[in-house]
């Protein structure tokens, strides 16, 4: 019966990928989000049953060629996840069927409606996927829908980059993904995902790989660049989905792995704990920097894929350490960060796409007072941006808390040395909350609050209201998250402990309302509104006297230099010999690009120089491959004699 | 009241560890305070520290030397060398040494960070915690980490009197070591502190005589073909 | 939701709020003396709340709804705040009110909309406050989670109610790490209450300031409630620090006498804590805003050093 759910939810979102190519209106590119937001209900009601019942669900087996089926399950972690597609895409749909329609052509606004569709329904498989052969086929398709969506204006140079490095960096994914699945067909004799009861030794190379291939999916660091590249590129609705679910989906895949395993080993816990702080720390640092607002939500997906790792780290750590209460809070605060991250960041994403359509540019130097031009979009920001920030009684926070929690009952590991290293990683965890609240306050902030700095933010407009609605069920998903966040949980049978922020939030807005009766009729009714701001003296305020974004960020930029590695060079020229009159020079600030310019261009230089003098070797005689084969036979033929 | 909790060895303990924590703290401000005076100051405070930490020993343990160990201290690196190093800084006027090798402050703090828990691992490899009380092991921990922030000291500063400063530093991470580990001889704590003033006599000549970096030292030595580093 | 709950929301809150303007103008007091003035009466600041209370409020045209919640939900924060510090007595708190993760984040939610109010209205100073005290909380925020992970390290629990009913039980220290742990504590208030080394309560001067720099724009009314969070918030966070190094008085059963013991208790060691405060500032200077993060990698490997000593001893 309830298999029926996901048939239709595949019909439907099948259907919405033919139908926009197929008849190219407007009506159809309709018709196709409004498929794909039936879906997400479908999924929706689908999910919620899986994880509340907690039954699992096993459609039949569909066999392609003899030996290699693709069978679908649904246990509760797909079902978590499957919940997590669903939630974000009905916002998406909606936002995106008036968004789409800003695309420059015809042929790219069916293809812009078809391709999400295709995305979404291979992400949804992925998740679904019962062995190996049926998650790579979907990853595969997911990995090269969405690159065609970051492709989608194929004209910029920029976007190709974006696409070029995306795509490097997803097959590369792929492969590590493949060796780690192949390792483990060649131990299990087995496609299916099943328990893994083997000792740990043997699975040691199917764990790197697939944490590496998962990882770069993910966007860990130092496989984390192609993201800041992607998002920028991609449609804002797009940048919601990749960031939101795709980069889950990668979560789900390395949990799906790793919850398998009955013995894991301690290193691996260590392992993807400072993997995941490290990229927390270095995702938010970067971020703060950063003056491209698509860009900035890139880095922050960064820390907060980091966040999740390190709850996920945490889990393997406690649970080898036999605390289980401490395991399952930290791996619960890890999933539902995980869900919490895509419902926030994908409203992020889709509120920065307002305001990028609004505007017409990303540089948030060039924003500012927005939120009297579009204060609904402003709302809807702020909800998101309190979210991230992590502040109660909102979702993010929770989640955060559930980590933050783990982390202080760590007194009860046995063990002095692994208690130093979570208290090494729990300051750096600390660090990254704080200076994610800093990089939000800026963002927000920037954008939105005081007088516009340009022209194109003096004019904005607020957005239609079909991207106002999808914005805004999101909002309020990510709002009931957050203050029933004990009460689902509960629900789900996890009893975590943790404080009821539905109580917080109602005596938040209880002691607001006492304290704004209590100082109302005090003084004269009347309020004052139009002084100006004071500014020494100066009267006639201008924009040019704001704070800007790279003003705000100017103070954590110095703290944090050795991290950003800028150099700064000057050259000066002067008009005598004694070097006393200054006659002109140059000064440059020369931010060192260090994951790019020294390890990734230094890796493909030594993959270009290999791969030259391997096409040596092909020449395209005949009698080239001819003597090739000749000596393949030959040592063949010698090393079966000899050493088989 | 008083009497009882003085008499209560646990209660003794408690109040060795957190002078403990503050001799390391004087070492890490060794690491990062710029004005020599204050750095003098510190170290001074280092070494009373110590003296407590005697005392309170000696109370517990009631081993003699502990006692003799303190006195020695107190006269020499609480009152004496910090007397002749205050009188170098008004010879040479310095009051101040800004510039660092290799290390800037925050990084050698996270990096001493790093030294106390290798210390911590690399003596947990040597003595079994079932041999040596808690104290005693600590006690041994601070001791080295305290020796290994003192030579951190010497290379990460740059003018001679702090790093004569870093150097006193680890002779008091020695004596840590010594008091809670080793059972040092008292002649040998006698030699060292010997040691220490022909260290800052020496100090104050090279200091004064001379000028007030290593580098320019040997600026000076090669200039005068006493030493050819550069080999011409 | 029971009755001794209720009873201590309306007590506990009450109480913090009275008397936290008089340990303001206490520090005030006792720097005046520390520089040879007489300084303002111990009452000078319910006298300005009052003044300020009773003004029009003045807006910027520039500025947004921001400007206008921020002062009414901050004071908003910090009373909820206020609940999970125990002053009075140690009630029944259902679950959550109390949780030492939660109270570090409400103070994060006073910070992180002040800090908006001050880009609110467009002045370069409020720009500048903000950036600065974003920036520089974010760098001791490690050092807080530290110490109050040592706290949660050393009493087995993340409950600050927990917590106070253990330290309230015994007549010394339970440890020696909850000595330290104090000296940390003493730290953060410096820092979070803005006070000297860190930013300099008394300047209106672009070159010191952090706190002020943000609330330049604030008037009348909702200048007073700013005025009044930032005075709850330096005392809640002193209330800590007693509670947990001194907190002898604190009962946890709910009498009329033990009540009012409670309260002359606290009155007495918050206002030697606020002297103490006062000599502390008075005796060194303000430091250079970028000198300040290696201040804060000093506290921090206090902090560390602390926690570390708890787990290997």
């Amino acid at each position: 019966m309830l298999e029926a759910f996901i048939y239709i939810a595949v019909i439907a979102l099948i259907t919405g990928t033919v139908l926009p190519l197929l008849y190219s209106s407007k009506k159809s590119r309709k018709a196709s989000f409004g498929l794909s937001f039936v879906s997400s209900i479908f999924l929706l009601v689908f999910a919620g049953t899986i994880l509340y019942t907690g039954e699992e669900s096993v459609f039949p087996a569909i066999r392609f060629i003899p030996g290699l089926d693709f069978t679908l399950t649904a246990d509760r972690l797909s079902g978590g996840f499957i919940l997590l597609i669903a939630a974000v895409v009905s916002g998406v749909s909606i936002y995106s069927v008036e968004y789409v329609e800003h695309a420059k052509s015809e042929a790219r606004k069916d293809l812009q409606a078809a391709l999400t569709n295709l995305f979404i329904l291979a992400m949804m498989m992925v998740v679904l996927a019962g062995n190996m052969v049926c998650f790579l086929v979907f990853w595969e398709i997911m990995s090269l829908s969405s690159l065609m969506l970051v492709l989608h204006d194929y004209f910029s140079e920029e976007n190709k980059k974006a696409g070029l490095f995306y795509f490097i960096m997803t097959s590369l994914s792929t492969a590590f993904l493949f060796m780690g699945f192949i390792s483990l067909f060649k131990l299990t004799g087995s496609a299916e995902f099943g328990s893994l009861n083997y000792p740990a030794s043997d699975l040691t190379l199917p764990f790197l790989c697939l944490f590496t291939g998962f990882g770069i999916k993910a966007g860990l660091v130092p496989f984390h660049k192609w993201l800041p590249y992607a998002h920028p590129a991609a449609p804002s609705s797009i940048s919601a989905l990749m960031s939101g679910v795709m980069l889950k989906v990668a979560i789900y895949g390395f949990l799906r792995f790793l919850l398998s395993i009955s013995t894991p080993e301690l290193w691996w816990g260590t392992l993807i704990l400072i993997a995941g702080s490290l990229s927390a720390v270095l995702g938010v640092i970067y971020a703060v920097k950063e003056s491209d607002i698509k860009r900035l939500l890139a880095y922050s997906s960064i820390e907060n894929i980091g966040i999740i790792f390190t709850g996920i780290g945490l889990y393997l750590i406690f649970k080898l350490e036999g605390v289980e209460s401490l395991a399952l809070l930290s791996l619960a605060g890890a999933c539902f960060h995980a869900f919490n991250h895509a419902l926030f960041k994908s409203l992020l994403f889709l509120g920065a796409g307002s305001v990028v359509h609004a505007t017409g540019t990303r540089n948030i130097e060039a924003f500012g007072g927005l939120i009297k031009r579009m204060p609904h979009t402003t709302t809807l920001f702020l909800i998101a941006s309190v979210s991230i920030a992590g502040l109660p009684p909102t979702s993010g926070f929770v989640s955060e808390m559930m980590l933050f929690q783990a982390y202080f009952y760590s007194s009860a590991l046995p063990d002095p040395l692994l208690k130093v290293l979570l208290i090494i990683t729990l300051s750096v965890l600390a660090l990254t909350s704080a200076l994610a609240a800093a990089l939000f306050v800026k963002l927000f902030g920037i954008t939105f609050l005081a007088l516009p700095r340009t022209r194109c933010a003096q004019e904005a407009t607020e957005v239609p209201k079909p991207m106002l609605l999808g914005e805004a069920m999101l909002a309020i998903f990510c709002i009931l998250s957050g203050l029933f966040s004990s009460r689902i949980l509960a629900l789900l049978d996890f009893d975590l402990g943790i404080p009821d922020m539905l109580l917080l939030g109602l005596i938040l807005v209880g002691t607001c309302g006492l304290v704004r009766i209590a100082v109302r009729n005090s003084g004269p009714s009347k309020t004052r509104t139009s002084k100006e701001t004071w500014g020494c003296g100066i009267l006639d305020q201008l924009p040019t006297m704001e704070y800007t974004s790279a003003g705000f960020s100017e103070p954590l930029v110095v703290i944090f230099k050795k991290i950003y590695r800028t150099e700064i060079s000057s050259t000066r020229t002067y008009s005598d010999t004694k070097e006393s009159i200054f006659n002109s020079g140059t000064a440059k600030i020369h931010l060192i690009k260090f994951f790019q310019e020294r390890l990734y261009l230094p890796v493909a230089y030594a993959v270009s120089l290999i791969s030259s003098q391997v096409s040596r070797m092909q020449n395209g005689k005949l009698d080239t491959y001819v003597l090739y084969v000749f000596i393949a036979v030959l040592t063949l033929m010698t090393f079966t004699r000899y050493f088989a | 009241m008083i009497s009882s909790f003085i008499a209560n060895p646990a209660f003794l303990e408690d109040i060795i560890r957190i002078l403990f924590v503050f001799v390391l703290i004087t070492a890490a401000f060794t690491l990062s305070t710029r004005n020599i005076a204050s750095l003098l100051t510190v170290y001074a405070v280092q070494s009373l520290l110590m003296v407590l930490i005697a005392i309170f020993l000696y109370m517990i343990e009631g081993n003699k030397t502990l006692i003799a160990i303190a006195a020695l201290t107190l006269v020499s690196k609480v009152l004496l060398i910090p007397l002749f190093i205050d009188l170098i800084g008004e010879k040479i006027k310095i009051s101040r040494d800004l510039k660092f090798n290799y290390l800037e402050p925050t990084a050698s703090l996270i990096v001493s960070m790093g030294l106390i828990l290798l210390a911590y691992v690399f003596l947990s490899g040597f003595f079994s915690e079932l041999i040596m009380s808690k104290l005693f092991f600590m006690g041994a921990v601070i001791g080295l980490s305290l020796t290994l922030m003192g030579m951190l000291v010497i290379f990460s500063r740059r003018k001679v009197i702090t790093k004569a400063i870093g150097y006193l530093t680890m002779e008091n991470g020695v004596l840590l070591f010594g008091i809670f580990v080793a059972d040092l001889p008292f002649i040998i704590e006698i030699l060292i502190v010997i040691d220490l003033m022909i260290l800052v006599l020496l100090t104050t000549i090279l200091a004064i005589g001379l000028d007030s970096t290593i580098e320019e030292y040997h600026q000076r030595l090669q200039t005068l073909k006493i030493w050819s580093g550069s080999g011409d | 939701m029971n009755a001794s709950f209720l009873l201590f929301t309306l007590l506990n809150t009450g109480f913090i709020l009275l008397v936290s303007p008089l340990f303001m103008s206490l520090i005030k007091k006792v720097k005046a003396y520390a520089q040879g003035r007489k300084g303002p009466s111990l009452l000078q600041n319910y006298l300005d709340l009052r003044k300020l209370i009773q003004k029009e409020v003045v807006y910027s045209p520039n500025s947004s709804g921001i400007m206008r919640v921020t002062p009414y939900l901050n004071l908003a924060v910090l009373l909820l705040a206020s609940l999970f510090v125990p002053v009075v007595f140690i009630p029944d708190a259902p679950a959550g009110i109390g949780n030492i993760i939660v109270f570090l984040y409400l103070l994060a939610i006073e910070r992180f909309f002040t800090a908006l109010c001050g880009l609110d209205a467009g002045s370069s100073f409020g720009g500048m406050g903000s950036s600065r005290l974003m920036s520089l909380s974010a760098v001791i925020e490690p050092t807080m989670v530290i110490a109050f992970a040592a706290l949660a390290y050393v009493l087995r629990t993340v409950n600050f109610h927990e917590m106070f009913a253990i330290t309230a039980g015994s007549t010394i220290p339970e440890s020696p790490t909850l000595t330290l742990i104090s000296i940390s504590l003493f730290i953060i208030i410096i820092v979070e209450t803005g006070r000297i080394p860190v930013d300099n309560p008394a300047t209106h001067l672009e070159l010191t300031m952090m706190n002020e720099a943000m609330i330049l724009e604030q008037s009348g009314k909702n200048l007073a409630l700013i005025e009044l969070t930032h005075a709850v918030k330096q005392t809640i966070l002193m209330a800590i620090l007693i509670n947990v190094l001194v907190p002898w008085g604190l009962v946890t059963k709910l009498t009329f006498a033990g009540l009012a013991v409670s309260c002359l208790y606290f009155l007495l060691k918050a206002s030697l804590l606020a002297g103490l405060i006062g000599l502390f500032e008075s005796s060194i200077a303000k430091m250079r805003l970028f000198r300040l993060p290696s201040f804060y990698m000093m506290a921090f490997f206090f902090s560390a050093l602390t926690i570390l000593m708890e787990v290997f001893a």
